[in-house]
């Protein structure tokens, strides 16, 4: 489960002038983020580019802290208890980032020794992996020239290694055909119907649409409207979810602007 | 425990890349010491002359000078006759030089005055100079007795004319030669840990930055210091290899060089390569530091190519530091890592004692600087910009 309340987080701009004020010095990435993600639950995060979906996983994934706000997992405050936030998430980012000279059985070995699992865990486990993402074919070829829809499987086998109860995927079906994103699709599914908290970004309203039991609209840093798409469709009185899209960043800015 | 996980995996990861095996395991412990030592093999024996070898020398007109001959054939010169036309010979490389005795020789050393000799060099040809230098050693040779007799002729003292009596005492254990090659072992040690590590700190620091693989890695549940040090544990492997493989060829190298030929008493043997490789030893895990250390600021591996080939440099500037300004060993030089292990492998080399001192400084400043090094390390692993 996961629980983010009104996180806020901002970087330096690079080479921004030192006399500007120092608001203007810094580009605010996450303004105001607060949602739910249950478990037995598939989440959404939809939001346009740049919108802050990633940044707002990093700071859950405890890779960068947030400034103000709080957040946690599983109960556990990720700037608190780094450790276990860690053990009980299994997270995606954007990029697949696999080794290239290990094969892809190799990849999914190392991040289930590094999880802790011992040297025959380990092989069972990622065996059980290869076989459930259906990864038999090319589980011992060198990862380098992997396709984007094996290199995601691989990344995908490398993130729930470690059994973990919630799992965070950054815009997993990017790059991947028809069928893979499918294939998984029916993963997500399945893992959410095993009882796991999935949160997954995304800018694809389909997608979205199609999958999420609970949607989260993010928009220059705000969550700005959080609900099942049924809910979300009747309090923006539209009948799909682009219309609702618009319409919710809108108010935003409207709010904004007053 | 994740530390020596993660030292497996990049030993394993970075065994199957050739780049980083040529230099570790090729470049470094077995190229540099072949190509160094095999020119100053050539360049020694270039430069020394070894005047117990036989030799022939052509010479212009032998009949006129025949107890010059004898003297000749007595220092191992056989004499032969000389071509036609001695200049073009001379500068075509065909000969040498050419000893030409002029047609007056005889009188003139009869009347006492300078007898004329004409010795034809090539002075664009290194061969033809050192000949020259080897006949004009025995040349002024039998001048001086030529010179004494006449001096005894008339009844005068030789010894009145030697208003210096200049004795040369060269108070190091070795001469120049030996110096050049003492300072050419840390050299090798040093260039060779710094080409085994490279490769390796490179790849896993900002090559996992680049592969973007840092991330997903950063996220599981270890903490960050631990994942420096099992990148550095694994860098240390490789130059602890570098360095061993180094010793193994500078051994098998020196074996076969003619160790006459540097005067004395510069020896190879393994003791003497042990003991400069344990000197040198805490140079392991400081290079190791350095490198994953300033890797570990890189965005790419690009970046950190051109950071630390800048940082090749200081491997080589004690190198060229001693060479030209003959700094000696101090108790100030001594905690200085790279200079202080130059200084120590010269003396071991050249056979002179170390004080237990200077090595216990060397060990520590040394050790010091790597706590240092890898402090900062962590530090830098600890940034949130790491993701950037
Ligand atoms: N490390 C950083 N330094 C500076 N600015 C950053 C950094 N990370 C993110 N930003 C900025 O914060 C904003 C949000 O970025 P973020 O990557 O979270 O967006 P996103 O919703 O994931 O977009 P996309 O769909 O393109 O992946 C962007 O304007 C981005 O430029
Ligand atoms: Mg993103």
């Amino acid at each position: 489960m996961i629980v983010a309340e009104e996180l806020y987080k901002s970087f330096k701009r690079v080479g921004a002038s030192r006399r500007k004020p120092a608001h203007e010095q810094r580009i605010v990435a996450v303004n105001s983020v607060s949602f739910k993600a249950d478990d037995g639950c598939i989440t959404g995060l939809l939001g346009p580019n740049g919108a802050g979906k990633s940044t707002t996983l990093r700071m859950l994934a405890t890779l960068v802290k947030p400034e103000t706000g709080t957040a946690s997992i599983d109960g556990y405050d990720v700037s608190k208890h780094v450790l276990q936030v860690r053990q009980h998430l299994g997270f995606m980012p954007h990029n697949a980032g696999i080794y290239p000279r290990l094969t892809a059985r190799e990849n999914i070995q190392y991040y289930a020794r590094l999880c802790g699992l011992n040297r025959k865990d380990s092989l069972q486990r990622s065996g059980e992996l290869i076989e459930q993402l259906t990864m038999t074919k090319f589980a011992d070829r060198r990862a380098n020239g992997f396709s984007q829809g094996q290199k995601t499987k691989v990344a995908l086998a490398r993130a729930l290694v470690h059994r973990p109860q919630t799992i965070m995927l950054d815009e997993p079906t990017n790059g991947l055909d028809v069928m893979a994103t499918r294939g998984l699709r029916d993963i997500i599914r399945q893992l959410a119907a095993d009882g796991h908290c999935i949160l997954f970004s995304s800018h694809i309203m389909q997608e979205v649409a199609a999958l999420c039991d609970h949607i989260a609209i993010i928009s220059d840093g705000i969550v700005a409207i959080e609900g099942s798409l049924n809910e979300i469709l009747g309090r923006t009185g539209q009948t799909d979810l682009e219309d609702a899209f618009v319409s919710a960043t809108q108010a935003l800015s409207k709010g904004d602007d007053e | 425990m994740s530390l020596f996980i993660i030292m497996l995996k990049e030993i394993v990861d970075n065994l199957r890349d050739r780049q980083t095996v040529f230099y570790a395991l090729l470049f470094g412990p077995v190229l540099l010491p072949l190509l160094l030592g095999g020119s100053l093999v050539a360049s020694f024996k270039q430069l020394s002359i070894d005047f117990d070898q036989v030799t022939t020398l052509s010479v212009a007109n032998t009949d006129k000078a025949p107890t010059l001959i004898e003297f000749l054939y007595s220092n191992n010169i056989d004499v032969i006759d000389a071509p036609a036309n001695i200049q073009s010979s001379v500068r075509n490389g065909e000969t040498l030089v050419v000893l030409e005795i002029t047609e007056d020789f005889g009188q003139a050393l009869r009347d006492g005055a300078p007898a004329p000799l004409t010795l034809h060099v090539n002075n664009a040809d290194k061969d033809s100079v050192k000949a020259a230098r080897r006949v004009n050693t025995i040349l002024n040779v039998y001048e001086q007795t030529l010179s004494n007799l006449r001096l005894q002729h008339r009844g005068i003292d030789p010894s009145v004319f030697d208003s210096l009596n200049v004795v040369e005492n060269d108070v190091s254990s070795e001469g120049a030669n030996g110096q050049l090659l003492a300072s050419i072992l840390p050299f090798l040690f040093i260039m060779s840990m710094v080409m085994g590590g490279f490769y390796l700190a490179i790849d896993t620091t900002a090559g996992e930055r680049e592969r973007q693989s840092l991330e997903p890695l950063l996220s599981l549940p270890l903490s960050r210091t631990m994942v420096v040090m099992g990148k550095y544990a694994a860098t240390v492997c490789f130059v602890l290899l570098s360095s061993l493989l180094t010793a193994l060829s500078i051994y098998t190298l020196f074996k076969f060089f003619p160790v006459e030929l540097m005067g004395g008493q510069v020896r190879f043997d393994g003791a003497t390569v042990t003991h400069a490789f344990l000197l040198v030893s805490p140079l392991i895990p400081f290079i190791s530091a350095l490198l994953i250390s300033v890797s570990a600021v890189t965005r790419s591996t690009k970046e950190a190519q051109t950071y630390l080939g800048l940082l090749m440099v200081i491997p080589m500037a004690p190198f060229f530091l001693l060479q030209f300004l003959n700094i000696r060993s101090t108790l100030v030089s001594m905690p200085l890592p790279m200079l202080s292990q130059y200084q120590l492998l010269e003396s071991a080399v050249l056979g002179d004692s170390i004080p237990t001192l200077h090595i216990i400084l060397s060990v520590v400043g040394t050790l010091g600087a790597t706590a240092i090094l890898l402090w900062l390390a962590a530090r830098l692993y600890q940034r949130e910009k790491l993701l950037d």
